[in-house]
């Protein structure tokens, strides 16, 4: 039997040389041979060639490292992890091709590195080594934003690493005090109550529920995806928030807690999107939408809703990729993605507009899309257990999406009832239909095939879920009460469509308790902690001038400080004329200060020596009783 | 290329046809299978005459005028948290 080779390193250590590459054609060639590369090694992995994968739950353990009295499990392969690996490296694939065109190298390699990392990840057998690529995961995408170059994206940049330390810090805790109480790191399902003992378990379901942008901890996504690179958000998309659904299955499914915040997320994400101008925030918001579909499904916890919210989560990589090509294609194109500024692009990029609807109509579960195989499996789950408030929350869900993505990101993007964009935007374009790269249109098209060929043919996907799929998705009632809602909602949309126009505003979210919070607390710093601070600053030099000025002539200082206050106080009682000459005969002593200095005999020296000893000596009495 | 030139008209007549088919055709068919063997929902409301038709319609305003009402308290100007944060 051959060594495996983990194909998270390949990918992680690979990306350290595409800076280093002189000629650009090899170092593109080499940048998409990276993921193939780890495509390959997936491949051997599920031949057998590196031993048989067991079932589920047992796994393969691979690249063990002694470390102290613990095994770091570097690899630890079961079908959980060999199909989120597979999806990965795909996504990542498609990716590197939409993003080829982009100049700066350090953008491919933080890009790289974040799929590596993602894919250590994901292969982790236990909680340090999952906590070490969690960081490395929360550390790419920061330079991913940085790179755009803008301040606002500088200020998304430094959010994002706020956000994800302070998840990573919540796991980190959590890490060590579940080893504390079990003295073991291997990960496995964990124990779920209130009491005061589960304190670790929340503090790590808190850093997983914060990675996953949960609601109410989902603002930092629609936050700062909208501010990366148009290239660089696409990565984003797909591997945070994934890894952290991942990381929920494994531990915490079945927990009832995140049944409800995920429905409720799926939901709540929908009216934030509605307010929303900005087409790539706009997808965000879906993002977070869809993760609720994941996170109810973990907390289902059946086999059918584990099943669900993992190849929901996969399928999301795949369409949720493509739509925010989608969006950044129109963003690279004609330098926004605002919706105001926005419309009547369809003549000049049909092609793309297409290709987004394919990705529009996977998320919103048509029949025949990949959406449509992993979010009725969720919704299944839910009518399983019998538990009509998630069943509608989750339904009602799926009609915002199709309301959002299928409907209001491309009439606003691309038609809004007009044949020609905006002056200042046509002049951007090029009188063809072709005017997206045609590396952006290739990544899209790859992923646009992927979502019909999974939603065509979902046996693909099935067979490779950790539980026996027994499901089967196209059933008359299904397909039917899907394609009426559908048709009904485009009638809502149509009716109010004026209402869902962009308009050049921010919409506050739940993230405005802490940046308002935040700079509440810089402002005290700067302004009353500072004022205090330089206050008690001037006091204290006041002080030390005072005794360093005083110590020169003590017997003449005493007498000007006597003379002041004296003159002071009559300054109060009499005219203050009068005293002009007094004032003036003060003057003169403070500008011959400290003058002559008076010269003691040898008997006074001595006695105020003995006397300073004396003090000494009584102090030193009175301390000993 | 005339076959890319024939991709940039928007086909809006196609569109509406077929849109106003489908939804005759479900308003029609969820009538004549609801109690056939064909349906099997988990729920009772789910047997309601045209439910998903509703759903879909009245689900679709309500998001968008509820969110409408809520942006009166949350939609900012663009620069909202450079602005606070320069004050």
């Amino acid at each position: 039997m051959v060594a495996w080779i983990h194909p998270g390193f390949v990918i992680f250590l690979g990306a350290f040389l595409i800076p280093f590459i002189p000629w650009r054609r090899v170092k593109l060639a080499y940048f998409l041979s990276l993921p193939i590369a780890g495509l390959a090694l997936l491949i051997l992995t599920t031949l057998g060639i590196f031993g048989s994968i067991p079932l589920w739950p047992q796994a393969l353990l691979k690249w063990r490292l002694p470390l102290m009295q613990y095994t770091l499990v570097l690899g630890k392969i079961d079908k959980l992890s060999m199909v989120f690996a597979y999806i990965y490296v795909i996504a990542s694939f498609c990716m590197n091709i939409y993003a080829l065109r982009v100049k700066n190298d350090w953008e491919h390699v933080a890009a790289t590195l974040y799929v590596g990392s993602a894919l250590g990840a994901i292969f982790a057998g236990d909680f340090f080594t999952l906590f070490f690529f969690l960081e490395a995961m929360s550390w790419a995408p920061v330079f991913l934003i940085w790179f755009r170059g803008t301040r606002k994206a500088q200020g998304a940049a430094v959010r994002y690493a706020l956000w994800h330390h302070f998840s990573g810090a919540c796991i980190l805790a959590g890490i060590v005090i579940h080893l504390n109480q079990t003295g073991s790191l291997e990960i496995t399902h964990l124990p779920w109550g209130w009491g005061g003992e589960y304190i670790g378990y929340h503090l790590m379901l808190l850093g997983f529920i914060i990675n996953a942008a949960t609601t109410p901890f989902h603002s930092w996504l629609s936050d700062t995806y909208s501010e990366a690179t148009p290239s660089g958000s696409i990565y984003m998309t797909a591997y945070t928030t994934k890894t952290a659904i991942y990381c929920l299955i494994r531990t915490f499914s079945g927990v009832p807690l995140l049944m409800w915040m995920g429905a409720i997320q799926a939901v709540f994400a929908l009216f934030l999107a509605v307010l929303e101008n900005d087409g790539r925030r706009l997808c965000s918001y879906h993002i977070i939408s869809q993760i609720g579909y994941m996170v109810a499904g973990v907390g289902i916890g059946t086999e059918i809703a584990l099943n669900g919210a993992i190849s929901h989560a996969l399928c999301h990589i795949i369409y949720n990729a493509l739509l925010y090509m989608g969006a950044g294609c129109v963003l690279v194109v004609v330098g926004t993605a605002k919706f105001n500024e926005l419309g009547g692009l369809y003549k000049y990029m049909p092609i793309s507009f297409w290709l987004y609807m394919i990705g529009g109509f996977s998320i919103s579960g048509f029949p025949l899309f990949n959406g449509f195989i992993s979010k009725v499996m969720t919704i299944e789950a839910a009518e399983l257990i019998h538990n009509a408030p998630i069943y509608l929350l989750l339904e009602g869900a799926t009609v915002g999406t199709f309301l959002h993505t299928g409907l209001k990101l491309p009439w606003n993007m691309w038609l809004q009832g007009r044949d020609e964009p905006p002056p200042h935007l046509r002049a951007k374009l090029k009188d063809s239909a072709v005017n997206t790269p045609a590396n952006m249109l290739i990544g899209m098209g790859i992923l646009a095939f992927l979502c019909i060929l999974m939603g065509v043919y979902p046996k693909i996907l099935y067979d490779r879920l950790p539980f026996p799929v027994t499901f089967v998705p196209f059933t008359t009632t299904r397909v039917f009460s899907n394609m009426q809602m559908f048709i009904f909602t485009f009638m809502g949309f149509w009716l109010l469509r004026k209402l869902v126009l962009g308009h050049p505003t921010y919409t506050l979210d739940t993230d405005w308790f802490v940046r308002i919070a935040g700079q509440k607390v810089i402002w005290f710093c700067e302004k009353p902690l500072m004022a205090f601070a330089s206050f008690v600053d001037a006091k204290v030099m006041d002080l030390v001038d005072f005794v360093v000025w005083a110590s020169r002539n003590p017997a003449v200082a005493l007498r000007i400080k006597r003379e002041e206050v004296i003159l002071g106080m009559k300054r109060l009682l009499t005219n203050p004329a009068h005293l002009t000459e007094k004032e003036q005969s003060l003057e003169e002593k403070r500008r011959n200060y400290p003058g002559e200095l008076p010269k003691f005999s040898l008997g006074v020296s001595l006695f105020l020596i003995l006397l300073a000893l004396s003090l000494y000596l009584i102090l030193y009495l009175m301390s000993l009783s | 290329m005339i076959h890319m030139n024939m991709l940039r008209r928007y086909p809006k007549k196609l569109f509406w046809r077929a849109y106003f088919i489908g939804l005759a055709a479900s308003l029609v068919l969820n009538l004549v299978w609801l109690r056939t063997e064909l349906f099997h929902y988990h729920f009772s409301f789910q047997y309601v005459p045209e439910f998903f038709a509703v759903f879909g319609l009245f689900g679709c305003m309500l998001l968008i005028l509820i969110a409408k009402g809520m942006g009166y308290f949350i939609v900012k100007d663009e620069a909202y948290y450079e602005k606070r944060s320069r004050n």
